[in-house]
């Protein structure tokens, strides 16, 4: 619909106040076309950030595992070679974004404090530094490399591949949320909590995964009360994200996609792991049977990690198409 | 010596001289036809191999007494070579610099087609050429001549895309032309110079123009707020911004950072010690 001007009488140029209240009612839009525009990110986006959240949270339990109890040790090495795989794969990911994998090397020119994107690059490649030395002092306490070489990783690696992993983990969420989209700009604070709380999920259900079929029973007893935890202060981000973003949240909390994400991240992805985790702290199922159980809430809490990222980037694009919402910026 | 555009939507007559001879410069193929039935606009908007867009909204009402008032606005949109701007501090590599005319310019061998630019600027103006092209509509290759066939296809197709918008024509800057848009306007609707003496004129044109009866104001012209600053390319309106397609409130992303990582880092801290405790109690 063209716009029709106001009535004359109207202060309507008074619109672009610097104080930042509007003085005339509902904006015009220019033919409802959009004023942004929609992110690029497909399928490939989505992995990148969800596996950088699960490195973030496996850089956490690494840390957590204490080498002197014997189950710990076993998780603790688990957890630190599935890092390091996941840290050295993860540019592969994105390089099938970029088209070509030299482009990879072009965000290693520059170090940019104002771009997430570079500090998460940067986050990445130390974090693979850290994983590895700590996959090397692994391999070496083994045996399998000559053992001097577990001096090449220092004590203090395990706490800086914790500390490198809460940034990666925490990036994923500022890369979205410190755009100019106006959906993800509503979640400046909740969809890097969220993006956190989900990561360490997701990594605690991987390392869970990983310890039951090592059989490491006693492992997977901690590592799914840190999942419950972590799903628990998931759910309640993202409870709170909902009343906070308002109108700019409904791409992503309501339709289809928002049907999506309750079902697949909330529900089943956060709410059924928890119970079914609860369920193995209180009862003493028969090993096999028990094994079925981590098996399947494993499995729910990383599909509803995948969903949650897959279903922030596809909401991202419904806004940024949006003219309405992109014109009234959250602050 | 900092230079921009001064855009003034009162003279524009809507030729669309200015995205000819911008994409006639840069080399910019064609988007392909689309009969929008949105006035005379079929250009749409600013994308990647679109850098000047001229927006048109016809206004008709009518008042209280039955009188009949009708307008026709016509205004060239490009990029705004912010003060801060979105791009340049988003792009991870260090494509997008600023160069010696103030003005924001992307290196194209250097973008690695991240598309972090495109959700970083806050007028919509940045897009990605993209490398697959099924349908033709968005680089169609076919329509460039033979010779810069290949030069184009290395730099884009096989390149995984790289991000496109208004260099300011730096190129045309550098040996002392004007750029394409502004020689090519019949109408002084795009006026090039240097920043200071443009602002000021555009002050004396918004003043003329009250004399006149016509209500006008300057879009970025000053601090557009939401931490931005000035426009290099600013505008003089005779509507709201909206109406043109443009934001009165836009937002620099980067104010978003602060709170995202406070917050990451509490939950991140949070979490630990939950964490801890499970591991030290077990
Ligand atoms: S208008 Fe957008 S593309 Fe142009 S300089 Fe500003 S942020 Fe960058
Ligand atoms: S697409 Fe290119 S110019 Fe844009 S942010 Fe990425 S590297 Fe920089």
């Amino acid at each position: 619909m063209p716009n029709l001007p106001p009535n004359p009488d109207d202060a309507f140029l008074g619109a672009v106040s610097r104080n930042g209240h509007h003085e005339t009612p509902a904006a015009p839009t220019y033919y409802d076309r959009p004023m942004l525009k929609a992110p690029h990110w497909e399928w490939n986006v989505v992995t990148y950030l969800f596996l950088g959240g699960i490195m973030g949270g496996l850089g956490l339990i690494q840390l957590l595992a204490h080498p002197e109890r014997d189950d710990e040790r076993r998780l603790k090495r688990t957890a630190r070679i599935t890092s390091f795989i996941l840290a050295a794969g993860n540019p592969a990911i994105l390089i099938t974004h970029l088209g070509r994998p030299e482009r990879f090397l072009n965000m290693l020119r520059i170090v940019k404090v104002k771009s997430p994107m570079s500090l998460g690059v940067w986050g990445l490649v130390l974090y693979s530094g850290a994983a590895g030395a700590n996959v090397v002092r692994e391999l070496a306490v083994d045996g399998v490399l000559p053992r001097w070489m577990r001096f090449l990783a220092p004590g203090f690696m395990a706490p800086a591949q914790a500390l490198l992993g809460a940034f990666t983990a925490g990036y994923t969420g500022v890369l979205l949320s410190a755009t100019a989209n106006p959906f993800w700009g509503s979640g400046k604070r909740h969809i890097p909590a969220a993006s956190v709380c989900s990561g360490l999920a997701s990594a605690s259900a991987l390392a869970s995964l990983l310890s039951t079929l090592e059989g490491n029973h006693q492992a997977v007893h901690k590592l799914e009360r840190l999942e419950m935890v972590a799903g628990a202060a998931e759910l309640l981000v993202l409870a709170d994200f909902k009343r906070a973003s308002g109108t700019y949240g409904k791409p992503f909390f309501e339709g289809k996609r928002g049907e999506r994400m309750r079902t697949y991240t909330m529900l089943a992805g956060t709410i059924a792991p928890m119970a079914l985790n609860l369920l193995g702290q209180m009862v003493k199922l028969p090993k096999p049977v028990d094994a079925v159980r981590t098996t399947v809430a494993s499995v729910l809490t990383l599909v509803g990690g995948y969903v949650l990222r897959d279903s922030l980037i596809e909401a991202g694009k419904d806004s940024a198409r949006d003219p309405h919402a992109a014109f009234r910026q959250p602050r | 010596m900092a230079t921009g555009f001064f855009t003034d939507t009162t003279l524009c007559i809507g030729c669309k001289a200015c995205e000819v001879a911008c994409k006639q410069w840069n080399e910019l193929p064609s988007d392909g036809f689309t009969f929008t039935g949105n006035s005379y606009d079929n250009t749409s908007e600013l994308s990647g191999t679109t850098w000047r867009h001229v927006a048109f909204v016809e206004q008709m009402s009518v008042d209280q007494q039955g009188g009949l008032h009708d307008r026709w606005l016509m205004s060239s949109d490009v990029c705004k070579h912010c003060t801060n701007a979105g791009c340049l501090e988003a792009c991870p590599t260090g494509a997008i610099i600023r160069n010696e005319f103030d003005s924001v310019f992307i290196q194209p061998d250097v973008c690695n087609g991240c598309g972090y630019c495109v959700v970083s600027c806050p007028f919509g103006v940045v897009d990605l050429i993209e490398k697959f092209d099924p349908d033709g509509t968005h680089y169609n290759l076919a329509s460039l001549a033979e010779s810069r066939l290949d030069a184009k296809q290395t730099a884009v197709q096989q390149s995984g895309g790289v991000a496109g918008k208004c260099t300011l024509c730096y190129d045309r800057q550098k040996v002392g032309f004007e750029p394409a848009c502004a020689k090519a306007c019949p109408t002084e609707s795009i006026q090039f110079g240097d920043i200071d003496e443009l602002r000021e004129r555009a002050r004396v044109r918004v003043e003329t123009l009250a004399d006149r009866g016509v209500e006008a104001q300057l879009y970025g012209a000053d601090d557009v707020g939401g931490g931005i600053g000035s426009l290099n390319a600013f505008f003089l309106l005779t509507d709201r911004p909206e109406t043109y397609n443009l934001p009165a409130q836009p937002v620099l992303p980067s104010t978003r950072q602060p709170a995202g990582y406070a917050a990451a880092a509490a939950a991140a801290v949070g979490l630990a010690i939950a964490g801890w405790m499970i591991f030290r109690n077990a």
